[in-house]
């Protein structure tokens, strides 16, 4: 079951004319071979490429593949073509299953999805679900949680790995169909990815609810009056968050106070919206 | 103004959607802490929607769904869900339910999907 470097052969020995990111986007001449990739003076091996995504970078589209460093491609009308090629042959460990991605969407079944016969792969930063028709890439840091599930495929029910994972901001779950050792391996791996990426610190029932409303899109001010929480506690929690890994800061509020002169011009003001002269 | 009940057994539940509901320009009718209140509650209050809890002691909101569209086939009722309850979903849409929301909630998707049901 477990096989490395198996994938499309539907590449071997093309040379395209892309671009590369150096500073600048400039062209390039790219020979992808069988093994590797030459472009000038380097070569980049398929199996020293421990992660690659398709991205925006610099204004373009283009593919992103870690080898050393990241290295930025764009190769236009070809891109996916060059980026399934890639996703098969880089570094990984795959595995041949079937696997149905997504199959919940927010906790309902996705009916125009379907089972696909293909590999789930794992790279240094991502686990992928690999077939010629699709190369879905799932950050490491995207992998929300891993099961066993029993599911109906065909007219059989059958266990299944169920992983749920992030796009965006959306929960989705793919289910994974493979002989049990593959699924009780691939169920080992992920949870020991999972465990590691758990802060160290367990949040207080406040904390969660926090979490929980941050999520949903309600503001701080909201966030206070509903938990009944000051301005310095909810600071705090947030720090928390920051310093566990589990939120970012995108903006820092102001809080201010009128000076006199903010006052008198506030009764300025007052007497304009009440209608000026005498209203 | 569109009138809602709030159904959910926990209270901060019903906290966080009373302020997306009402920060959304939706009026809460009332709130219920589990089935056998919501349906109480729907008889005296008669509101536009009801958003409605599944997992709940007492009586679940399927049964509560089941009760209200006995009293008021023309009920809007939208389930809330969470991640796994697909089946549930199923029957509720089955039994009448006009929509579902998923726990954890989004604020634009509750308020998109409300403001649907409202208009239907």
């Amino acid at each position: 079951m477990r096989e490395r470097s198996k994938g499309c052969a539907d590449m071997a020995e093309t040379k395209l004319i892309g671009e590369i990111f150096e500073g600048g986007w400039r062209k390039v001449e790219v020979i992808i071979g069988e093994k590797s990739m030459v472009f000038g003076k380097e070569k980049i091996d398929f199996k020293n490429i421990t992660d690659l995504e398709l991205t925006s970078y610099e204004g373009k589209e283009c593919i992103r593949l870690k080898s050393g460093r990241d290295y930025y491609f764009s190769f236009g009308d070809r891109q996916r073509q060059v980026f399934r090629f890639l996703a098969f042959n880089i570094k990984s460990d795959k595995f041949a299953v079937y696997f149905l991605s997504p199959a919940l969407r927010g906790g309902v079944l996705v009916t125009n999805s379907k089972w696909e016969k293909g590999y789930f792969s794992i790279t240094e930063s991502a686990i992928w679900f690999l077939s010629p028709e699709r190369q879905i890439r799932i950050p490491l840091n995207a992998v929300g949680s891993v099961s066993k599930d029993k599911r109906t495929v065909g007219d059989k029910q059958r266990v299944v790995l169920s992983v749920t994972h992030l796009e965006g901001k959306e929960v989705l779950t793919s289910f994974v169909l493979c002989p049990e050792t593959t699924l009780e391996l691939l169920m080992d791996y992920l949870r020991r990815i999972l465990e590691q990426q758990k802060p160290k610190e367990k949040l207080s029932e406040i904390e969660e609810q926090v979490l929980t409303m941050v999520y949903t899109g309600v503001d701080s001010s909201s966030i206070e009056s509903v938990l009944g929480i000051s301005t310095e506690e909810l600071n705090k929690i947030y720090d928390k968050f920051v310093s566990l890994g589990i939120a970012k800061i995108v903006k820092i509020r102001k809080e201010i106070e009128l000076t006199p002169k903010g006052v008198v011009l506030v009764s300025e003001v007052a007497k304009k919206l009440g209608g000026g002269k005498g209203g | 103004m569109v009138r809602v009940l709030v159904v959910d057994d926990t209270a901060f539940m019903r906290k966080l959607l009373k302020n997306i509901l009402f920060s959304a320009g939706f009026d809460i009718a009332g709130e219920a802490e589990n089935g056998k209140q919501a349906v109480e509650l729907y008889k005296q209050l008669k509101p536009d929607i009801v958003t409605m809890d599944i997992v709940m002691p007492e009586m679940n909101g399927i049964d509560a769904l089941k009760e209200i569209k006995k009293l008021d086939p023309d009920a809007k009722v939208v389930m809330c869900t969470a991640v796994g309850q697909e089946q549930m979903v199923k029957m509720a849409i089955k039994l009448g339910a006009k929509g579902y929301i998923v726990k954890p909630f989004q604020a634009p998707k509750v308020v998109e999907e409300l403001k649907k049901v409202a208009k239907v």
